[in-house]
């Protein structure tokens, strides 16, 4: 019974790490770019949550107003800046994301101290569903379904909208799609925000449950890497998979491996380079 | 007297006039320049923000020491053993600096301490690593922290003995030295007292995801859930524990928190009914946290907390010994530091000469529900507190 219900949770657990990870990996593979302030945008997200929600009450209202506030953030960032750099190695993408995710953590720190904050569970979420002799968080209940809707949503848009359709044909050439008369920068732009601020609903969403601090970006930006690279670099579906699975090792190896849960994360990782070096749905 | 004679009696007259002031400063010794080791910035920069408070606000409530006002260098540690030692290197080569105060991790305090022993220096520390003043305490190196033995001695016991039913308890640790260190003590205190462990589960220091080692807490049924993380790995635990519902189902402890502002992060619908071990809490009514309270409140606006009243004393205590010592030599420093007896902000304080460790009393608090707060930092009550340190073949330093 143990170990079932510590499936459910790593299914759970699954779903969040998918949050994380899907907003960086639709900027990797459409955009081809690496953006290592992912977890800088995340932390942004659980921020505007608190204050929202402390300056209205309602942790609803900071969730359909803080996300949405992030993407622009990270809109004025791309139209500024990162655009500028697309064309540049990556290693020129790595320093301009530390360097934003660096004035992040410091502005951060001057707007709201140094000191971690909690944010409650919402009303009406707050108990434990009763599974056998185990309880299981509403809230995470809910997180589980909700991140199946986004998910679903997401899929949507990429697949099967004009603006989906787009954005993939971008990703294979930008020249190409710009001569047919899309504006490829505003494309971008809109690809570029949509990503991180699935990370600011991310940080949203799991801030009731973590809680919020200054330093939070780089542990999560930690987490998003693994679960982009066993799915696939740019791959939907390998974020959602290889969310699920990274939840599912670690809450099963809690028990089995205690000491060893968090190191076993990185093992799934480096077996699944041994054996697919693109990840489970990447592509060479 | 001609005019030779009346330029060169002015002139002399002029010079033993203006003597005894010049000549009193050319005689005193530099200032007392006190180098705070604080982590201004890195992932540990909110401890240190308070930590340089509390140094800042001894040095500058200080009268004159050794006939001089004392002075405050900041070294900012980063959070990094490697660079605070280099950085701790030319402060001493270059300024000759000889008193340090401070350290958040344990690793920067014991590579510290050796350093400043090398040179005849004087160093205390709050930092929580029990070798500091056992197996790796040098002459040099002093703590005000209570090491882990009287942590679990002051919190597990008095718990138990409030609730001696509560037989089955369950254990969630930190694999590292310190988590290592909590578990060895509460698992020896669990024997004596006839206490069943029923389980442990370590997690590595980086963990933010704790729901799988509740589970295995929740499948083990104990009457109380140990919580041995610090600081980020504490607070996720609980947190996740209370969205779990554990805190209806079980007693929670955390053995060892960071105090006020580690509260404050979480909030009192969190740690209503949760038991937390402290180092120090402001509520406490000894005179001197009484004035450090108030003189807090005038200077910063906010109650002092654990780094802030942790380096607050640190940075008085030396100043304290080189006056009594009467200069600023680092050997007679330690020697009037050793054995001396002092009202600190937790009440009469001691430090043992044997390994240099502060003997002090650490509590027992209950998180308070909002509704019984009187104000916002009112978020916890003191239920017991006591001096509990090992004792003769116990002690394991060997003063080198």
């Amino acid at each position: 019974m143990l170990y079932l219900f510590q499936v459910l949770n790593g299914l759970g657990l699954g779903m969040i790490y998918f949050l994380i990870s899907a907003g960086l990996t639709i900027i990797f593979g459409l955009l081809n770019f690496v953006n290592f302030a992912h977890g800088a945008f995340f932390m942004l997200g659980g921020y505007l949550c608190w204050s929202l929600t402390e300056l209205t009450g309602n942790f609803w209202i900071s969730l359909l107003t803080g996300p949405p506030l992030v993407a622009f953030l990270a809109w004025a960032a791309e139209v500024t800046l990162i655009r500028r750099i697309y064309r540049l190695p990556h290693t020129f993408h790595i320093l301009v994301t530390v360097g934003i995710a660096l004035i992040l953590q410091e502005t951060t720190i001057m707007i709201w101290g140094p000191i971690g904050k909690s944010i409650p569970v919402p009303d009406g979420l707050q108990g434990v569903v009763k599974l056998w002799n185990f309880t299981y968080p509403t809230y995470r209940l809910f997180l589980i379904a909700f991140t199946s809707l986004i998910g679903f949503a997401l899929w949507y848009l990429l697949e099967r909208t004009r603006f989906g359709g787009l954005v993939r044909a971008g990703s294979e050439s930008a020249e190409m799609v710009a001569l047919l008369g899309t504006n490829i920068h505003r494309l971008f732009a809109r690809t570029f925000a949509l990503g991180v601020g699935l990370a600011g609903l991310a940080g949203t969403l799991s801030a009731p449950i973590r809680g919020i601090h200054p330093f939070m970006g780089p542990e999560v930006l930690g987490i998003a890497f693994v679960v982009v690279v066993i799915g696939g670099m740019g791959s939907f579906t390998g974020a959602l998979l290889g969310g699920l699975l990274v939840g599912l090792v670690q809450s099963l190896m809690s028990t089995l491996w205690p000491e060893g849960a968090s190191l076993m994360i990185y093992g799934t990782m480096a077996a699944v380079i041994l054996l697919r070096p693109y990840g489970l749905f990447g592509r060479a | 007297m001609n005019r030779r004679t009346f330029l060169k009696t002015g002139l002399a007259a002029a010079s033993l006039l203006t003597a005894p002031p010049l000549l009193r400063r050319a005689l005193a010794a530099d200032p007392v320049t006190f180098y705070g080791l604080k982590s201004m910035s890195g992932a540990y920069a909110s401890y240190g923000e308070f930590a340089e408070k509390g140094s800042k606000l001894a040095v500058d409530d200080y009268g004159l020491l050794l006939g001089e006002k004392p002075r405050y260098v900041t070294i900012d540690t980063e959070g990094n053993p490697g660079r605070t030692v280099r950085k701790v290197q030319e402060a001493v080569q270059q300024q000759n600096a000889r008193f340090f105060g401070g350290c958040t991790l344990s690793s920067t305090a014991l590579a510290v301490g050796k350093e400043i022993n090398k040179v005849g220096g004087v160093f205390m520390t709050p930092a929580g690593a029990d070798e500091i003043t056992a197996s790796e305490c040098n002459k040099a190196t002093f703590r005000w922290t209570v090491p882990t033995y009287g942590a679990i001695q002051e919190t597990v016991r008095p718990l138990f003995a409030s609730n001696p039913k509560a037989k089955r308890w369950y254990s969630i640790t930190p694999q590292y030295v310190f988590g290592e260190a909590l578990l060895t003590a509460a698992k020896n205190l669990f024997a004596e007292l006839g206490i069943e462990h029923v389980g442990n589960s370590y997690h590595s220091t980086q963990e933010q995801e704790y729901s799988g080692y509740l589970t295995n807490a929740a499948a083990a049924n104990p009457d109380v859930l140990l919580i041995l993380g610090f600081g980020g790995n504490g607070a996720s635990c609980l947190r996740q524990a209370a969205n779990f519902g554990m805190k209806s189902k079980m007693t929670i402890l955390l053995a060892w928190t960071q105090g006020l502002d580690w509260f404050q992060s979480l909030g009192p619908d969190l740690l209503e009914g949760v038991y937390l071990g402290a180092q120090y809490w402001h509520q406490v009514d000894a005179p001197v946290n009484n004035a450090l309270v108030k003189r807090t409140r005038e200077v910063y606006g906010i109650n002092p907390n654990y780094p802030l009243a942790g380096d607050y004393i640190i940075t008085k205590i030396i100043f304290d010994a080189a006056a009594k010592a009467g200069t600023a030599d680092g050997a007679a420093v330690i020697k009037a530091m050793e054995g001396m007896r002092y009202e600190g902000p937790t009440g009469p304080e001691m430090i043992r000469a044997q390994d240099h460790q502060v003997i002090k009393d650490y509590y027992l608090l209950r998180g308070k529900a909002k509704a019984a707060m009187k104000d916002r930092d009112d978020l916890a009550t003191v239920v017991s507190s006591g001096k509990s340190f090992p004792e003769g073949d116990q002690i394991l330093c060997k003063m080198s």
